[in-house]
């Protein structure tokens, strides 16, 4: 066991952070949701220049606009822009696995089309997984695709899109099986949002401008090089590429970031001091902490190339008693100004609302961690 | 020992929830909070027809009245019920029309409190009957629900002693009231979603680690409704007023956990009516300083801790 960094990860982080600390000096980070306006205009022109550092896409393989790096930097990477606000907005999920995806299971002509852009970091990409019906379960979607000569034809409806508002293309799970076949009729496609037939609708929530969008799809059509690996074969595609994902974004960088500035207002008022302020303040922290060594113990895994074991499941629950932690916090010790809009604290609390539902609901973990490590039977 | 409503309490809440039938509930609420505003006409309805007098009237009480608080909330009604049906009462003070707003100490936003000409303070030992500045007051936007204000004092006047610990006792069990109402409503909502909602072919709450979920849910909030019932009964003495305040709301942060994660994205959406109630849930429980505060005073009841 060896807890300290690489000297090489130091130094990148450094240099990363430095450069960030440039960059992000004037930007209002507003704390709302990464699909808003504010965000995604910022993100547009600030991956650009990720992008010309080469820090866009640093762990993709190299002909694919890459730099070849390791998993250690690639997180370093991750929590870097998470502890600052998250930054690149959307892009996270292009860069994280859609590219990564396209790049295993992609045709040469898809990787030359779909890949360079996502490496300039000039395109939005969303995910187009849950329906009315089909959320935990996500085998019960009933999206269709229809072949038609080299074309397929969608029809359906996809919900909770978050920033298909901003989105170019979906990265869309449509059946092309019968219902019948469950995950074994799915298939993956990466649609073009510009397509006729397809309309993106708005849905107001309270976690974050543009969390949740509609796609309704009415006889649109794409041409058959937009699927994605074979037909059929979308749910293996998915488990796959999301594999690597599991953990998901390191979002208790932002909620101990979010504790540090919490901290900083309780001491200006002096009510630091109080022993039971204190006791919150260290279990929320704790909590963070927690989150923090069992993602890395995930991409420890993951720098070793080992197959992605079930204590990513441990690491999401984790980190989501993290960010409620925090933001349960903000509410208790802040009091009525924490309800102010945009107040420390505010996004935080309501943004914790969805932390459990969205990629993978708690329960879901829950339930994973007790088949998979606990091995308790099923019924 | 008799836990079942009287027929005065029957009446009142009969007569009440015709009343808020016509005058609250979820579309008004939506209609009020979308303006910011405090909503009048409910106020002169229920001070119409005698509900701002039940703490003191013959046939009725203060838990009667804190029945009727409770009622008002679970209907999200748009007044400042707990000064008007149980604090005020209590100190003897005549009622204005209009909002008033409860604070200890330098309160910061508050609900309604753009609107409110009055405002008691408790600091200490001491109360204040402070006349706010309606025009001056600092109104800020807030996802919670309830239009909130920083409010501009332009005068005050002390209270009798003894004043400080009744307003707040009071207060507890008042604002603990609401919080139950709706905690009440929060949860039924999520066990109806339960019920309804297939996955994997099934119910929800046809999963055990759902039920036994619900079921504490609703255990908590059980223990709160009757732990306020009673201190209100008893006149809402300090340790019990306390008591009822710290359970009520650890209970609301469960509540408020459980039933968003339950109901999945939905209740994440402004179209559902969950976060009527757990948004505006959570400026009940700034109000009264979290749980943190009435625990504190918990125990400084019982064990004389300070
Ligand atoms: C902020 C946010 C962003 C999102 N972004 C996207 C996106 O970009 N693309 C996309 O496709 N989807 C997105 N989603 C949707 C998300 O994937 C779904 O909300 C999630 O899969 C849960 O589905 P549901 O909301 O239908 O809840 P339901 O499936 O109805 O579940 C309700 C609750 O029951 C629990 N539950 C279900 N089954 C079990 C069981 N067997 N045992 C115990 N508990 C169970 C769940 O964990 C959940 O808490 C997003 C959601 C949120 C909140």
């Amino acid at each position: 066991m060896e807890f300290a960094w690489d000297q090489a990860d130091v130094a990148f982080r450094r240099e990363l952070g430095d450069f960030l600390d440039r960059e992000l000096a004037e930007w209002d980070r507003s704390e709302t949701g990464l699909g808003s306006a504010v965000y995604s205009e910022f993100s547009r022109g600030f991956v650009g220049r990720l992008a010309e550092k080469g820090w866009l896409t640093p762990h993709w393989p190299r002909e694919y606009g890459g730099g070849g790096q390791g998993a250690w930097q690639h997180f370093v990477l991750g929590e870097e822009m998470w502890r600052r606000g998250e930054p690149r907005g959307p892009q996270y999920m292009n860069v994280n696995w859609v590219g990564p995806a396209i790049i295993k299971y992609g045709t040469e002509d898809q990787r030359r089309k779909l890949l360079p852009p996502i490496a300039r970091g000039e395109v939005f990409w969303c995910q187009g997984f849950s329906e009315p019906e089909a959320g935990t379960d996500l085998a019960a979607l009933r999206t269709k695709a229809v072949r038609d000569g080299d074309s397929y034809v969608l029809n359906g409806q996809k919900i909770w899109t978050s920033y298909a508002n901003v989105a170019d293309y979906c990265f869309l799970l449509a059946r092309t099986g019968s219902a019948a076949d469950g995950r074994d009729g799915i298939s993956v496609f990466l649609l073009p949002l510009n397509t006729p037939g397809a309309q993106v609708r708005r849905i107001p929530g309270f976690v974050g401008d543009h969390s949740f969008n509609e796609l309704f799809l009415t006889d649109a059509r794409i041409p058959a090089d937009c699927l994605l690996g074979e037909e059929n074969k979308g749910w293996e595609i998915v488990r796959r590429t999301l594999a690597y994902e599991r953990v998901g974004a390191p979002r208790y960088a932002r909620a101990a970031l979010v504790l540090d500035r919490l901290a900083a207002e309780v001491r200006t008022s002096g009510r630091l001091a109080d022993p039971g302020i204190q006791e919150q303040f260290g279990r929320a922290r704790a909590a963070c902490e927690a989150a923090r060594v069992l993602v890395y113990r995930v991409i420890d895994e993951r720098a070793k190339a080992k197959e992605p074991s079930p204590m990513a499941y441990q690491a999401r629950a984790a980190m989501v008693q993290a960010e409620r932690a925090v933001g349960d916090l903000a509410l208790d010790v802040l009091g009525s100004e924490a309800l102010v809009e945009g107040a420390l604290g505010d996004a935080q609390f309501r943004n914790s609302l969805g932390a459990g539902i969205a990629a993978g609901s708690y329960e879901v973990q829950l339930n994973l961690i007790s088949r998979l490590i606990l091995e308790l039977p099923k019924d | 020992m008799d836990f079942e409503p009287t027929q005065t309490q029957r009446a009142v809440l009969d007569a009440l929830g015709a009343l808020l039938a016509r005058y609250a509930g979820p579309e008004r609420s939506r209609a009020l909070a979308a303006r910011g505003e405090y909503d009048w006409n409910l106020e002169e309805a229920l001070r119409r027809d005698g509900f701002l007098d039940l703490f003191a009237a013959e046939d009725a009480g203060p838990l009667d009245a804190t029945l009727a608080v409770e009622a008002i909330a679970a209907e999200i009604g748009a007044v400042s019920a707990v000064p008007h049906l149980l604090v005020l009462p209590a100190l003897g003070l005549d009622r204005p029309a209009g909002p008033v707003v409860l604070a200890a100490g330098d309160p910061g936003p508050v609900r309604y409190g753009g609107e409110a000409t009055r405002m008691l303070v408790a600091d200490g030992d001491r109360c204040f009957a402070a006349d706010l500045d309606s025009v001056a007051a600092e109104r800020v936007p807030s996802a919670y629900g309830y239009p909130f204000a920083r409010v501009v004092i332009a005068g005050r006047a002390e209270l009798a002693p003894g004043s400080a610990a009744a307003m707040v006792n009071w207060w507890r069990v008042g604002v603990s009231a609401e919080a139950v109402g709706m905690m009440r409503r929060a949860a039924d909502i999520a066990v109806a979603y339960a019920k309804d909602r297939k996955v994997f072919r099934r119910s929800l709450g046809s999963f055990q680690a759902l039920q036994h979920r619900l079921a504490e849910v609703n255990v908590l909030v059980e223990g709160a409704r009757w732990l306020v019932y009673e201190a209100a009964f008893a006149g809402a003495p300090a340790e019990a007023a306390a008591v009822a305040a710290t359970h009520t709301m650890s209970a609301l942060g469960r509540v408020t956990r459980e039933t968003h994660q339950i109901m999945g994205a939905i209740g994440l959406t402004a179209e559902h009516d969950l976060h009527l109630w757990t948004l505006r849930l959570q400026a009940l429980r700034a109000e009264l300083g979290s749980w943190r505060t009435p625990s504190r005073a918990a125990a400084e009841a019982r064990w004389a801790t300070a």
